[in-house]
């Protein structure tokens, strides 16, 4: 992966020692609070409910285990001995002190990460597909592009007061991994027909308060002028997107209230006067960044096989996890292996020190020293030999982290909600906790099959709940915390918002009304047919009759 | 109020700019060579007369309404030379990013210390963006 060069470490430091300057100053009373929050959410810092909350970046996903060793000990010296894996594949610590941050700032710097632009009105962390560069159905890996991204959005001066947050996804597959359709500015690194590299560019997906698919801006972009593009919808985004009101001021509303034919042609008029110049990307920069995500030393095929059927026959619960928690890769012998942050007893997402100090260990022993987090907020390690497979999956055993649960029911996203977090509505860690209780038989979740269950606090949606299969998104209605569920949503090559089902559910009747929309799948289901698609065919009324047609009226 | 420019505290230098850029442009043009702006203003009429202006004030209103960043960049990249400088909500922890879009001159809000201000342009030394100074990203050099 990528490793600083003294360039990017002196970045890093004095961006330590100019945060450590404004916390001092804001302290002693020098900054008003309003322009100390600007400030502080730059850095990844908000102020929540209980304490403040650190997001710490992890660039498109990627960690070396002693990156993961130091987000241990960080959560063992400033925090509670955890942290938490968010859908933009950051850490978040939830109970560092306000005084504390420039030191853990600097303890980052020393393992080469940062909290930059981790909130705020800026170029948030780049986020890409967890298995890039390893995925069998990879068409060109999207972690140099990534980088460059990332360095061009590093303290960019022009962009760091923008109307609102702004996202980018890269997906370099045929199967999108990265929700790149529900970004600001969604890229896919494809071929096209003449044989050429190149990305296609969408703009103005986004979640939040006004779900929107994105749209293509670009058909095809030439690599080298990836930077010079992105400037140009950057700069006519930041002068005339809306400022006037939070909730419309994302590129979506701007889009749409141009129309994307009028909002490419601004682009391209823009991107005239940049095109060719000092932002086209040399091919010695691209190749350089290339080869930081050389293929590891594999070994062949020989010798990364044993004999797995025979493996999978002494231990079922083996043969069970290798096919819900392992995926394809390209290289013969290989096996990406997805460590899910979904058990019974912890928060999706959370991670306890010691399981991040293990999973270091197995990524160094079974992985290269490397591992990714995932935007379903789960981690991977990405290559992992299939001859280890059976000894990680008993290490992992041994730290609670081989449940087979990937992709299904219980693989859930959720945001903290009213735990945690100031902005929500409702809590949702207690759905999760219910959730886990009722369904609790994953003989249950393997025969309902892929299903992707999203939940949100409120409605600027971290949990990604229109995207999910079944999208739950907690309101407060009356002083009572309900839940409106949305179904059909997808945030894959199919993306789709989910529609609402019906009036809000109380708290105590959520997993009554998940059963009854799985019995409905159950018996409606053809042969082979995902959740998804059964709702696809057969419409909301079937869902409707059997979760309204049946209990009386839960919430106003 | 403190005035830095060209990376000096400057102790004699024109007031502030008073004409709006709307009445400059609906006046007789010639009349003043100093206009006030914001990120408000039409930024097309503004670079086609930029040529007849010595100083170009752009006013934050808050320090949150980004467009001036742009608005000093195409500036420059059209060729402007004169002063821009940046008045309103002006604060130490922004002019680092100002100056390097093009500014080359901060009135600073009435809280601010003009000395410690100084001290912050540089503060980060590397960057991986070309800026209004010439200066190339990393790769670059």
């Amino acid at each position: 992966m990528y490793a600083y060069n003294q360039f990017d470490q002196t970045l890093v430091d004095q961006r330590v020692e100019q945060y450590r300057d404004q916390t001092r100053r804001y302290l002693a009373g020098e900054i008003p609070e309003d322009e100390f929050r600007i400030l502080r959410l730059m850095n990844g810092l908000y102020i929540q409910r209980l304490a403040p909350m650190l997001r710490v970046a992890v660039p498109y996903g990627l960690m070396k285990s002693q990156q993961l060793r130091t987000l241990a000990q960080i959560s063992r010296t400033y925090d509670k001995g955890y942290g938490h894996f968010t859908t933009r594949q950051n850490m978040q610590f939830n109970w560092p002190t306000l005084e504390s941050v420039p030191d853990i700032l600097a303890d980052l710097a020393k393992v080469q990460m940062h909290a930059i632009q981790t909130s705020g009105a800026c170029i948030r962390n780049t986020t890409t597909d967890p298995f890039a560069g390893v995925s069998a159905d990879e068409i060109e890996d999207t972690r140099p592009w990534c980088e460059m991204i990332r360095q061009w959005s590093t303290l960019h001066p022009e962009f760091a007061y923008l109307p609102r947050k702004f996202k980018i996804a890269v997906s370099g597959s045929s199967s999108d991994r990265a929700a790149s359709q529900v970004h600001d500015i969604g890229l896919h690194l494809y071929r096209n027909k003449a044989g050429e590299m190149g990305f296609e560019v969408l703009v103005g997906g986004g979640l939040g308060r006004t779900p929107v698919i994105g749209k293509t801006v670009r058909n095809f972009l030439e690599p080298q002028e990836l930077l010079s593009y992105l400037d140009a919808v950057l700069r006519v985004y930041n002068l005339n997107g809306r400022r006037d009101n939070k909730y419309k001021a994302r590129i979506k509303i701007l889009v749409n209230a141009v129309g994307i034919e009028a909002f490419a042609k601004m682009v391209e008029e823009e991107w005239q006067f940049t095109k060719g110049k000092d932002l086209r990307l040399p091919q010695a920069e691209i190749e350089r960044v290339k080869g930081f995500f050389k293929a590891p030393d594999y070994l062949s095929v020989e010798h990364s096989q044993s004999n797995l059927k025979a493996e999978c026959e002494a231990h079922p619960q083996f043969a069970t996890w290798y096919k819900q928690n392992t995926r394809d890769h390209k290289q013969p012998g290989y096996r990406i292996v997805v460590v899910g942050l979904k058990n019974q007893l912890q928060a999706p997402g959370d991670v306890s020190h010691q399981q991040m100090d293990g999973i270091a260990d197995l990524a160094d022993e079974f992985s290269f020293s490397e591992l990714r987090s995932t935007h379903d907020q789960n981690l991977v390690l990405a290559d992992v030999a299939q001859r280890d497979l059976l000894d990680l999956w008993l290490k992992l055993a041994d730290i609670g982290m081989a449940r087979a649960n990937i992709g299904t029911l219980t693989d859930m996203i959720n945001c903290p909600g009213l735990d945690f977090c100031s902005l929500a509505n409702a809590e949702t860690l207690i759905l999760s906790r219910q959730i886990n209780e009722t369904f609790d038989d994953m003989d249950y979740q393997y025969e309902l099959g892929e299903i992707q269950l999203k939940i949100s606090g409120c409605i600027n949606a971290c949990g990604h709940h229109h995207v999910g299969h079944i999208g739950i998104l907690g309101v407060e209605k009356g002083g009572k915390q309900v839940y409106q569920f949305t179904l059909g949503g997808s945030a894959a090559n199919d993306a789709s918002l989910g529609k609402t089902l019906g009036r809000s559910i109380d708290q105590d009747q959520v997993v009554v009304v998940i059963g009854q929309i799985l019995d409905v799948y159950v018996q409606q289901r053809e042969t082979d047919e995902t959740f998804l698609q059964t709702v696809r065919r057969i419409g909301f009324a079937p869902f409707k009759e059997r979760v309204y047609g049946t209990h009386q009226r839960s919430a106003a | 109020m403190a005035l830095i420019k060209d990376q000096q505290l400057s102790t004699r230098h024109t007031a502030t700019p008073k004409i709006r850029l709307v009445d400059w442009l609906g006046d007789d043009l010639t009349t003043c060579d100093a206009v006030l702006t914001s990120g408000a203003d039409d930024l097309t009429s503004l670079i086609t007369n930029a040529s007849k202006l010595s100083v170009i004030a752009i006013e934050f209103d808050t320090f949150a309404d980004g467009r001036g960043f742009s608005m000093a960049r195409l500036l420059r990249r059209a060729g402007y030379q004169g002063e821009i400088r940046a008045v309103g909500d002006v604060a130490m922890d922004r002019i680092e990013f100002m100056h390097r879009v093009g500014f080359n001159a901060f009135e600073l809000r009435d809280d601010q210390d003009a000395a410690q201000a100084l001290a912050k342009l540089g503060e980060v030394t590397v960057h991986f963006q070309p800026s209004a100074d010439g200066k190339g990203p990393a790769y670059m050099m």
